[in-house]
C-alpha cells in the first residue's frame, strides 16, 4: 500500500512536469505579450524595457521555462513579524494550530491504518472518515496560509506575489465550492437512491425530469435566475433582504463583532450565509441533478445483482437489504464522480464566481489569462493538476476501503 | 399419507412485458414431503425458477404476479402470510441457493458477516453463539479451517467453495425445504459431483426437504427420489426417478433423455437434440403446448390441451397420446 502511494505519486509528479512544460509552451506562442498593454501609452517606454528585463521576456521561452520552473520549487521564507506567540493566539487563531494537529495526527493515522489488519467495521468507517478529516485539516493549513511559501513569482497585473493571491482565492474558492459539493451529496445522492428502490414511481419520473433539466441548464442562466428570483423577487414581495447577490459578506461584516477564539460571531455567521447561499446553490443544483442520475444508475444495478437477491431469499427487511447490502456497493461508482470534482473544484467555478462576484480562484484565472500573467495561470493551473493527481490517488485508496476487492499490495 | 411438507396449487405467476402477458408458471400443481428428494426439470425457460421464485415470493411487482395458486407450507398458505411472517419463513424454514456462486455472495462483506447475518436473523442467539454456528457449518460443508475463512472475502474464494459457503448459508438455520436452483451449473464438472454428495449427505443428515432445479438430468438421476419435468409453463410428466428414466412416457421426457451422453449404452453415433424452440409463452400454441415439436402429435393434439393424469405405467403424465406409444420400445430420431 505504501509502495502504491509513493509509486503513484512519483507518477503524478512527472505528469506534472509534462503539464507545465505544455501549458507554459501554449501560453508562450498564444500571442501577444503581458506588456501589449503598457505599449499603448508612449509614457511607458522606460517602464516597458526594465519590465522586460526583470521578467526575462526578452530571453528565449525554454530559458524562461527554466527560470520559472526553478522558481516555482523554490521556498521562501515566511516571515511571522510579530512572533510566534501572535501568529499562534493572535491573528491566525488558535483553530489553525488545532488543525496542524489534527492534520499531522490524522495523516499519520491514515497511514497507519492501512496497514493495521483489523477487520471490524466501525474501523473501516473510522478510516474512511479520517481521510476526510486530513482534507479538512489540509484545508486549515491552505486557508491560515501558516506553513510556508514558494516563489511562485509576482503577478504580472501589480497584484502582488502569486503565491499569497492563489491561496487567499482558493480558501475563498473552497468555502463555495465545499458548501455547493456538501448541498449536491446530500440531496443528490439520497435522491439518486430513492429514485432507483421507486423506479418507474411518479416520484422517479418527476426526478428524472428535473435532473435533465437542471443538468442541461447552463450555469449562467441557473445563477441569474437564482439571483432574480431568491433575491430580488423575494426581496420586493417580503420586503425583507434574504440573499445577496454580489460578494463575499456585507460591507459592515467586521462591525458585527468577533466570536469566542476568533471565530466569527453568529451575526456574521448569518451574513456569510446569506451571501453564500446563492451561488452555492447554482453550482449544486448542476452537480446535483449528475450526482443523482449516476446514484440511480449504479443503485438500480446493485438492486438487480444476484446478492441482493440472496439477500431477501435469507429473510432479511427489505430496508437492511437497501442499507447494508445495496448502499455500500453502489457508493463506489460515485467515488470517481465526486472525487474528479473535487479536484476541479481547486480551479475555481469561473462562470459563477464572475456572476456572483466572489474572489475565487476562477476569477483569478480568468483576469490572469486575459492580462497573459503568465505566472498566475501557471500557478493556478498546476493547481488544479496536482488536485487532479491528489484527487485520483485518493479515489483510488476510497476504493480499497469500499470494494474489499480493489486492495493493492 | 402425512400431509405434505409443501402443496403448490395451480400456481400461476406472469409477467407483463411490452409484448403482452408472460405465462411463466402456468398452473402448476405438486406436493413436497417433510424430507423427500425432488428434482424439478426442464430446458431454459420452462418456468422451473420461477416456480422457485414464487414459493419463495420473491417475485417482483409490478413486472412479476403470482395470479392465482396456493403455496401452503408447514400448513399455511404463503400467499396469505403478510411480508414481515414471510421474511421468517425466507432463510429460516425454506433456504434457497442460487445457480451462480460467483455473483450471489455480497463482494464487499466476508463470508462469517453474511453468514452471521441470516443467523442472527432467524435464531434467538449472542453474537458469540452466531460465529460458532457459523463455524460449525463451515466445518460441515467441508471448508478446511473454518474458523479462518470467516475473515475472508468472496472473491478471495473459487466457485465450488463459494457454493458451499451459499449451501452452508441455506443450511445454517436448519430449514425444513431447501430449494437448490441450478447449484451446480456454473460448476465444472468434478466440482459439481463433490457439491452434489455434500448436499445429499448433509439434507439426509438433516432430514431437509431438498427440491432440486436443474435442466441436467445427469444430476437428478444420482439425487432424487422424485421428479417432475416442466415444459413451458406448466409439469408434463411427474415419477419416481425410475419411472422417469426408465419408462418415459412424455415424448418430451423421452426427446430429452436421448439428447443425454450415457456411459452405459455405446450403440448410439451422435447425440439427438428435440427439434424446434420452446413455444412463445404469450401467445402459446393452441392444443398441447409441445405439438409443434412433437414427432408423435396427432390432430387431438392441436386442439385441446392435455391434463396431467395416471398413466398406465404408474407415473402422471399430460400427453394425449401416452398410452398408445410405447417409447421405451423406439430409439430416439426415427419418428
Amino acid at each position: 500500500m505504501f509502495a502504491y502511494i509513493i509509486r503513484r505519486l512519483v507518477y503524478g509528479i512527472v505528469t506534472l512536469f509534462a503539464l507545465s512544460l505544455v501549458v507554459f509552451v501554449l501560453i508562450q506562442f498564444s500571442g501577444g505579450s503581458p506588456l501589449d498593454r503598457l505599449r499603448l501609452n508612449p509614457r511607458m517606454q522606460p517602464v516597458i524595457a526594465q519590465l522586460t528585463e526583470q521578467w526575462g521576456l526578452d530571453r528565449p521561452w525554454y530559458e524562461q521555462y527554466f527560470v520559472w520552473l526553478k522558481n516555482f520549487i523554490t521556498p521562501i521564507d515566511v516571515a511571522p513579524q510579530e512572533g510566534l506567540t501572535i501568529v499562534m493566539f493572535g491573528k491566525l487563531g488558535i483553530w489553525s494550530w488545532v488543525a496542524v494537529a489534527a492534520f499531522l495526527g490524522a495523516a499519520a493515522y491514515t497511514v497507519g491504518a492501512f496497514f493495521a489488519t483489523a477487520k471490524a467495521n466501525w474501523w473501516r468507517t473510522f478510516r474512511a472518515f479520517s481521510i476526510i478529516g486530513v482534507w479538512v485539516a489540509a484545508f486549515w493549513i491552505i486557508k491560515s496560509r501558516i506553513v510556508f511559501a514558494l516563489n511562485w513569482g509576482t503577478s504580472f497585473r501589480g497584484d502582488g506575489p502569486v503565491w499569497d493571491n492563489i491561496f487567499g482565492a482558493a480558501g475563498n474558492t473552497f468555502r463555495l465550492g465545499l458548501t455547493a459539493l456538501a448541498i449536491a451529496l446530500i440531496i443528490g445522492i439520497p435522491l439518486g437512491i430513492y429514485q432507483a428502490i421507486r423506479q418507474y414511481s411518479f416520484f422517479d419520473q418527476m426526478g428524472t425530469m428535473l435532473s435533465f433539466i437542471t443538468f442541461s441548464t447552463p450555469i449562467f442562466i441557473i445563477g441569474v435566475m437564482l439571483q432574480l428570483i431568491l433575491a430580488f423577487y423575494l426581496e420586493r414581495w417580503t420586503g425583507v433582504k434574504i440573499f445577496y447577490v454580489v460578494g463575499m459578506t456585507g460591507s459592515g461584516y467586521e462591525e458585527l463583532g468577533r466570536g469566542l477564539f476568533g471565530l466569527p460571531s453568529l451575526a456574521q455567521l448569518g451574513d456569510v450565509i446569506q451571501h453564500l447561499t446563492l451561488p452555492a446553490l447554482s453550482i449544486a443544483a448542476i452537480s446535483m441533478a449528475g450526482y443523482s442520475r449516476f446514484q440511480r444508475a449504479s443503485m438500480l444495478e446493485v438492486m438487480h445483482s444476484d446478492y441482493l437477491r440472496t439477500a431477501k431469499a435469507k429473510g432479511l427487511p427489505r430496508r437492511s437489504i437497501i442499507v447494508k447490502h445495496a448502499l455500500r456497493n453502489a457508493l463506489i461508482p460515485i467515488v470517481t464522480l465526486v472525487s474528479l470534482d473535487i479536484a476541479f473544484m481547486i480551479g475555481g467555478a469561473i462562470i459563477t464566481e464572475s456572476i456572483f462576484g466572489w474572489p475565487g480562484v476562477g476569477r483569478l484565472y480568468i483576469g490572469a489569462i486575459s492580462a497573459i500573467d503568465y505566472p498566475t495561470i501557471m500557478a493556478v493551473v498546476m493547481a488544479i493538476g496536482a488536485g487532479v493527481v491528489l484527487m485520483n490517488i485518493i479515489a483510488d485508496i476510497l476504493y480499497g476501503v469500499l470494494d474489499p476487492r480493489v486492495r493493492y499490495d | 399419507m402425512a400431509d405434505p411438507l409443501l402443496n403448490v396449487e395451480d400456481l400461476r405467476t406472469y409477467f407483463s412485458t411490452e409484448e403482452g402477458v408472460v405465462k411463466a408458471v402456468d398452473g402448476v400443481s405438486f406436493q413436497v414431503q417433510a424430507g423427500e428428494r425432488r428434482g424439478v426439470v426442464g430446458e431454459s425457460g420452462c418456468g422451473k425458477s420461477v416456480t422457485a421464485m414464487s414459493i419463495m415470493r420473491l417475485i417482483e411487482p409490478p413486472a412479476g404476479e403470482i395470479v392465482t395458486g396456493k403455496i401452503e407450507f408447514d400448513g399455511r398458505d404463503l400467499l396469505q402470510l403478510p411480508e414481515s411472517e414471510m421474511q421468517d419463513v425466507r432463510g429460516g424454514e425454506i433456504a434457497m441457493i442460487f445457480q451462480d456462486p460467483m455473483t450471489a455472495l455480497n463482494p464487499v462483506y466476508t463470508i462469517g458477516d453474511q453468514l452471521m447475518e441470516t443467523i442472527l436473523l432467524h435464531q434467538d442467539v449472542s453474537k458469540s453463539q452466531a460465529r460458532e454456528i457459523a463455524i460449525n457449518t463451515l466445518s460441515d460443508v467441508q471448508i478446511p479451517k473454518a474458523a479462518n475463512v470467516m475473515e475472508d472475502y468472496p472473491h478471495q474464494f473459487s466457485g465450488g467453495m463459494r457454493q458451499r459457503v451459499m449451501i452452508a448459508m441455506g443450511l445454517s438455520c436448519d430449514p425444513k425445504l431447501l430449494i437448490a436452483d441450478e447449484p451446480t451449473t456454473a460448476l465444472d464438472v468434478t466440482t459439481q459431483a463433490q457439491i452434489m454428495n455434500l448436499m445429499l449427505e448433509l439434507a439426509e443428515q438433516r432430514n431437509t426437504a431438498v427440491l432440486l432445479i436443474t435442466h441436467d438430468l445427469g444430476v437428478v438421476a444420482g439425487f432424487c427420489d422424485n421428479i417432475q419435468v416442466m415444459y413451458a409453463g406448466s409439469i408434463v410428466e411427474r415419477g419416481t426417478g425410475d419411472e422417469i428414466f426408465h419408462n418415459p412416457q412424455h415424448p418430451y421426457t423421452w426427446g430429452l433423455l436421448g439428447s443425454m451422453t450415457r456411459l452405459d449404452e455405446s450403440q448410439q453415433e451422435r447425440l439427438n437434440s428435440v427439434r424446434g424452440a420452446p413455444p412463445s409463452l404469450i401467445n402459446p400454441p393452441k392444443g398441447c403446448r409441445f405439438g409443434p415439436r412433437c414427432d408423435f402429435a396427432t390432430d387431438i393434439c392441436r386442439e385441446a390441451l392435455p391434463i396431467l393424469h395416471q398413466s398406465q405405467e404408474g407415473q402422471k403424465v399430460a400427453c394425449h397420446r401416452s398410452d398408445e406409444l410405447d417409447l421405451k420400445a423406439m430409439t430416439v430420431g426415427v419418428g
